[in-house]
């Protein structure tokens, strides 16, 4: 490639990648996120520093590479440790501002025998309808106009109004009826609308032909932060305990709606000291480990042992052989994982039905934690049977010769000269399979969902792994629990980079070998 | 030199490899097969639809941006067309595959719809996260509904939206086997048993139970008796969260119908979604526990079904089921509040929308002017509302969804016999106050 076309690649790539982050900060300042794109701009700085000059050499070639760690790897990371010192979650998504202001917003009843208005949205006459002040022109149900403003109710003269068969009015003479579009538009102004009536209520617009007189049963006094609501004899008054509005009286009693905020350590203290968790959390973590090990090592034993079977050159018709066994993994998942879970059904599966046994597969625990392996035996054991034909091919058939000559007969050549070789390719990749299989929560949601659950208590399952309990907490169960579920997250990490530590030295030392 | 060498290519040639098998770092499954299995197919049409299962985005060019899910995109489309012809302004019918959880999801961002078209059961929880603003229907028009289906809309007595369906489950038994529907559990299973005997069927009845239990199915069970459920009601209708009553003596007493029943083999904790319908389309089951989205199918499968109220259990009265209403939802962060609230409240209480939804999801309409019309007709529909008029809404707090796993999971231990109903009614409660404290 001559210099100049290079030169030139390289600066439509340059421009290519500052246009990209130009327009993601663009769709970030639309969403008003000002440090996001202070952030892109300083990336984009950096970029344009380290490749559009000649400095930085080293750094051309980590630049990518530390870009999408801190995007794919380390934000995540950071992003859910933050949460897990929150309490976000159903109910308390917002702030408490927020909070205050939806409750009383919804708290707005229908006054008693009051009529209901046809209402149309209007302003006075020669007013623009996109700033000017929001009047109402009411009508009674007995037919009798009204006009409605911020001071009161007045009547309108009736000469010269004009209204539809259901008695909305189409033109009134001082007045601009605004269109559904207009009055659309204003929508806030529209809500914020209450026109003052004698009762102490207020006649609000229900979308753009009707109005009723709603008030708000519940106050708010910023000054001792308590909520009064005054539907109920004596008045409930209500103050913020837990991120919530609870009922002063009756701490049972409390609004649904509640805030967000921060908890401190609080959801890892109820991580250690929850009975049922801490009691739970042991088993699960046993059956975890035991679970990934037990998947790694049968799907591996089963791959390899096909594989040296297949590599032997005088077997015929491998092709064919090959991609049979590769089909359990074409498939999609999810769909052998059901699959399966139909034929485990204990009354009308057909593992019991040929086999003429009775066993409740997905009802006992041992069942379930079995049946659960045989299927990842199932759905892992093609992968292992790639990997291990492809580095078996790689190793020279003059090794073996070279172990013949020496006299070792086909299991110690296997054993000593095979297996090492294999191993220093295949390690790192089990040692992948095993973080992949430590987090399975595909093939445990859609086979038993964590279950049977034993004993009175659902939030622990026999068949769990620690990340479907993860997700059990935060999804379903009472209350989705965002908060919660990040420290339980952040545990599972720290547990797979533990226990990754002993298993990257070991394939350190694999490597050693050679 | 000449090892490193090897192991080198080695390890080059399997990472080739398993790159080109996986191109990721998912090794035996692919990872994006999680998230509850929410996918629904779509169909297409003239409602724009979702790529997969992703929240569809909100256009920002009109006027109204109304979310449903596929099956009534069409007939909502076709009355938001409307409207948007009498009122001069643009509406668009986005296809949601979950909405509950997309509409939640976007509304947290200011990307959310005005309209939402979902269930009653959702309302404690959207209330909880303030993403759903309250429908004040006119008496005289809320008094055209059937007065269930508007008690489902309200919430702490607030109105939050307009019903436009009802569903409820009842007892689908096949004619060809059964000429006459039996009112009692103990008819029913003489008459299954008796099929089964004469090789007409192989067991009574298919009842959707599973491995985890399934407290919509099993509720009715405990609503025969007199004090038996879930939750107590307040003065004013509403559920009461701190008045727990899966426990008390009915509902022990419908614990120990399941019980029996388990025995009998008649309830088994081996059928479950995947093979219900199935049982029942193949002949297998002369009787059937389910709802009108089974009816379709049966229909496909050549079956001569009928459809009849809930029998009722000995010792109480006749098994009454949840009611399920479907409704449509003004969002509290509503771009456009105002059309919003005028479409739902002035066009979904109409009489040719509640029949053109009635069309395609075949649930009674809660209009009733709509329903009697439908029900002249129709006697499918009928018989749906009659198995469901004793029934009450689900209920719509927020408490109730620390009800369903623990609840559910009880009953199916019961009829595995794995435990004695009022021991395990017991600890289900226990664990359900104990979720509801937690919040």
């Amino acid at each position: 490639m001559t210099k100049p076309l290079a030169l030139a690649i390289k600066w439509v790539l340059i421009v290519a990648t500052m246009a990209g982050i130009l327009w993601v900060a663009t769709k970030l300042a639309q969403a008003g996120n000002t440090m996001a794109v202070v952030i892109a701009g300083l990336v984009g700085m950096g970029i344009l520093a380290v490749y559009a000059t000649r400095r930085a050499v080293p750094l051309k070639y980590l630049v990518p590479g530390l870009l999408f760690m801190t995007l794919f790897q380390l934000w995540p990371v950071l992003y859910t440790a933050s949460l897990s010192t929150t309490n976000y979650g159903d109910g308390h998504l917002y702030s408490k501002e927020e909070s205050v202001s939806d409750i009383i917003a919804q708290s707005v009843r229908e006054v008693a025998d009051t009529p209901r208005y046809k209402m149309s949205v209007a302003t006075k006459e020669g007013g623009d309808p996109t700033t000017a002040d929001l009047v109402l022109l009411l009508t009674k149900p007995d037919g009798s106009p009204f006009v409605g403003d911020k001071t009161g109710l007045q009547p309108l003269p009736a000469t010269g109004v004009e209204k539809t068969p259901v008695g909305k009015i189409t033109k009134a003479p001082g007045y601009t009826i605004l269109n559904a579009r207009q009055a659309n538009a204003r929508s806030k102004d529209l809500s914020a609308i209450a026109v003052p009536t004698t009762d102490g209520g207020g006649i609000k617009p229900v979308g753009l032909s009707e109005a009723f007189e709603g008030r708000a049963t519940v106050t708010y006094d910023a000054n001792a932060d308590k909520l009064t609501d005054s539907s109920t004899q004596p008045p409930t008054v209500y103050a913020p305990k837990d991120a919530r509005w609870v009922n002063v009286a009756d701490p049972t009693v409390s609004f649904p709606q509640g805030w967000k905020e921060s908890v401190g350590l609080a959801n890892y203290t109820r991580i250690f000291t929850d009975p049922t968790i801490r009691s739970g959390f042991l088993g699960i973590f046993v059956w975890n480990v035991v679970f990934a090990i037990v998947s790694v090592l049968s799907t591996f034993l089963l791959g390899m042992l096909i594989a040296l079977l297949f590599n032997d050159p005088r077997l015929r018709g491998k092709a064919v052989y090959r991609s049979l066994l590769i089909l359990p993994y074409a498939l999609p998942g999810f769909v052998t994982a059901l699959v399966w879970k139909g034929m485990f059904n204990q009354d009308y599966g057909i593992i019991n039905q040929t086999l003429g046994l009775g066993v409740d597969w997905l009802g006992t625990s041992a069942g379930a934690k079995a049946a659960i392996l045989i299927t990842n035996l199932w759905l892992g054991f093609p992968y292992m049977f790639i990997v291990c034909t492809g580095a078996l091919q790689s190793i020279p058939q003059d090794v073996r010769e070279a172990a013949t000559i020496d006299g070792a007969n086909a299991f110690r050549t296997l054993r000593s000269i095979i297996m090492p070789l294999l191993l220093v390719a295949v390690g790192p990749l089990l040692l992948a399979s095993f973080a992949f299989n430590f987090n399975n929560f595909g093939l445990i949601y859609l086979l038993t969902k964590g279950g049977p659950f034993n004993g009175a208590d659902t939030s622990i399952g026999s068949s769990d792994l620690l990340i479907t309990y993860a997700f059990r907490l935060a999804f379903s169960g009472s209350a989705p629990n965002y908060g919660f579920a990040a420290a339980v997250s952040v545990i599972i990490f720290l547990l797979v980079a533990l226990m990754s530590i002993p298993g990257f030295r070991r394939t350190k030392a694999l490597e050693e070998v050679n | 030199m000449h090892k490193r060498a090897l192991g080198a290519a080695a390890v080059t040639g399997v990472a080739a490899l398993a790159l080109s098998a996986c191109g990721g770092s998912s090794p035996t499954t692919p990872s994006n097969t999680g998230a509850a299995g929410t996918s629904k197919a779509t169909t297409s049409g003239t409602p724009e639809t979702p790529s997969g299962t992703a929240a569809p985005v909100r256009d920002a060019n009109v006027d109204l941006v109304i979310w449903t899910d596929a099956d009534r995109s069409k007939a909502v489309q076709k009355y938001a067309d409307q409207f948007a012809a009498e009122n001069g302004v643009s509406v668009k019918v986005q296809i949601s595959t979950d909405t509950r959880a997309q509409f939640k999801d976007a509304t947290k961002v200011g990307k959310g719809p005005d309209v939402i078209v979902g269930a009653h059961d959702w309302l404690g929880e959207l209330v909880q996260n303030s993403t759903v603003a309250p429908v004040n229907l006119s008496s005289d028009v809320a008094a055209k509904f059937l007065p269930s289906a508007i008690a489902a809309t309200k919430f702490n007595g607030q109105s939050y939206g307009v019903p436009y369906a009802v569903e409820n489950i009842g007892l689908m038994y096949n004619k060809d086997l059964v000429p006459n529907p039996p009112k009692t559990m103990e008819e029913l299973v003489a008459t299954g048993e008796k099929l089964v005997k004469e090789g007409k069927a192989k067991q009574v009845l298919s009842q959707f139970v599973s491995k985890v239990g399934n407290a919509y199915f099993a509720y009715p069970y405990l609503s025969a008796f007199s004090d038996g459920g879930i939750f107590a009601t307040k003065d004013n209708g509403d559920y009461d969260p701190n008045k727990l009553i899966v426990n008390s003596p009915g509902s022990v007493k419908g614990g120990e119908v399941l019980a029996e029943l388990g025995k009998e083999k008649v309830l088994s904790t081996n059928v479950d979604d995947t093979n219900q319908d199935a049982l029942f389309d193949t002949k297998a089951a002369p009787f059937m526990i389910s709802g009108p989205w089974s009816v379709a199918k049966a229909k496909e499968a050549g079956i001569n079904y009928g459809i009849a109220p809930l029998p009722s259990l000995a010792g109480g009265g006749a098994m009454k089921p949840f009611l399920g209403v479907q409704m449509f939802y003004v969002s509290s962060k509503a771009k456009n509040a105002a059309l919003a609230q005028e479409f739902v409240t002035n066009y979904i209480p109409r009489k040719d929308v509640q029949l053109a939804l009635f069309e395609v999801g075949k649930r009674p309409p809660a209009l009733k002017e709509a329903y009697d019309e439908v029900a002249a007709s129709d006697p499918d529909v009928k018989a749906w509302y009659e198995a469901g008029v004793d029934g009450k809404p689900m209920p719509n707090i927020p408490a109730m969804n620390s009800v369903w796993g623990p609840f559910g999971q009880a009953t199916a231990d019961i009829i595995a016999g794995k435990a004695g109903a009022q021991a395990r009614l017991d600890a289900a409660a226990k664990e359900i106050a104990a979720n509801i404290a937690k919040g």
